[in-house]
């Protein structure tokens, strides 16, 4: 059940009058709609929103003198709701680029990333099998090219020429399939 | 940390909280940033020495009509930017009255006065050092109001910044014709006015860095 204006509204102006008994009361209270203004919001993850809701208790305990006697109190629970989002979300994105994220989000698309293996295993199953097993080990699994020849038992000059000549025979065959 | 031993622990520490805290605690930065400003202007640049016959003087009293009158216009938006859940600020166009006065004084001084003379009354003397002395003056004061703002609650950062740096600089000005023997209307309401302005902006600019919480 939710709580209503009113009762939030006399609990917290009894926190103000100095009753810690109506203010744990209303911090209680103030739990679960917080949570479901996040949830509802941010669609993140459950710790995010335990965060944000904890950070607005505080925020709501520590700047309780801000609240004006004669508004509305969920007015004013929601403001710094909004505020304490608004500022998660700025904190939270600080460490990723911003500029070309559309362009990251986009490259990061499940769909185009299948797709792309799905036309590198078309590439190169129409090459020699020793030339694309090694192509694949040296270029898309990342191995060196000691580490690849030493798997498939092989020298290092002959999976580089194998690496070569099958590049090149790739190359060719892209640049002929856009002409 | 659990939710439930967070509330516990913030349920702990309830003191009272009186009607009008946000204005006394304002206020209360105001006044500590004042003092250190007129003590700034004591030790640094001198009271005027003929304070007590300028305040029997119009110019003295206009200049600390116009200055105090911004000051208290910006205080009163400082005051409405401190709640989280202020919608459109009231009053704003009041901040426009003092300017429009001191204005309208100075239109009246160019009448009076021969052109020849209006570049040397404009510029007078100190204009150099005016607008800068006023933005150092305006500067324990904005301190003393970002400490007023740390247990507010703005939620619009760069104008509480901005309201919280025109305060300042009003009051730094108030402070600051302690000092300044200068006289003309058309002077205040250009370098005093630069002076306000320039702290007002770095209120602006500062205030979304050091306003969060």
């Amino acid at each position: 059940m939710r709580a209503s204006e009113a009762e939030l509204r006399g609990l917290m102006i009894g926190g103000l009058d100095g009753n810690a008994a109506d203010h744990a009361a209303l911090l209680r209270l103030l739990v679960p709609l917080l949570r479901g203004f996040y949830r509802r919001r941010s669609g993140g993850a459950e710790d995010d929103i335990e965060d944000l809701v904890q950070e607005t208790l505080i925020a709501v305990h520590t700047r309780r003198a801000t609240y004006d006697r004669d508004r509305a109190f969920t007015a004013w629970l929601f403001a710094i709701a909004r505020y304490k989002m608004i500022d998660h979300f700025r904190r939270s994105r600080r460490h990723q680029p911003i500029e070309g994220l559309e362009d990251i989000l986009v490259a990061e698309g499940f769909e185009d990333a299948s797709s792309a293996r799905m036309d590198v295993d078309d590439l190169l199953g129409a090459l020699p099998a020793k030339q694309a097993r090694l192509i694949r080990a040296t270029r898309i699994d990342g191995l060196s090219v000691a580490e690849a020849a030493e798997a498939d038992g092989l020298g290092e000059s002959d999976v580089k020429v194998s690496v070569h000549r099958g590049l090149k025979t790739l190359m060719a065959r892209i640049q002929g399939g856009r002409r | 940390m659990n939710t439930d031993d967070l509330i516990a622990s913030l349920s702990r520490d309830v003191p009272p909280v009186r009607r009008g805290a946000v204005g006394r605690r304002i206020l209360a930065g105001m006044a500590v940033g004042g003092v250190l400003s007129i003590a700034l202007v004591v030790a640094w640049m001198g009271v005027r020495p003929d304070l007590g016959k300028a305040m029997h003087g119009f110019p003295f009293w206009m200049k600390w009509t116009y200055t105090l009158s911004l000051s208290i216009g910006a205080l009163v938006m400082a005051a409405q930017l401190a709640r989280p859940d202020t919608g459109r600020l009231r009053g704003l166009w009041l901040i426009a009255i003092p300017v429009l006065l001191l204005a309208s004084v100075g239109a009246m001084e160019l009448i009076r006065t021969p052109p020849g003379e209006w570049l040397k009354m404009w510029l007078s003397y100190s204009w150099m050092q005016c607008p800068w002395r006023v933005l150092a003056l305006a500067m324990p004061i904005f301190v003393g109001l970002l400490w007023s703002f740390r247990r507010l609650a703005p939620t619009r950062l760069r104008a509480a910044g901005a309201t919280a740096g025109l305060a300042a600089g009003a009051f730094a000005a108030t402070v600051y014709c302690l000092h300044c023997p200068e006289v003309s209307a058309i002077f205040v309401l250009t370098w005093y006015s630069l002076g306000i302005l320039l702290a007002t902006g770095i209120g602006a600019l500062l205030g979304p860095r050091l306003m969060r919480w």
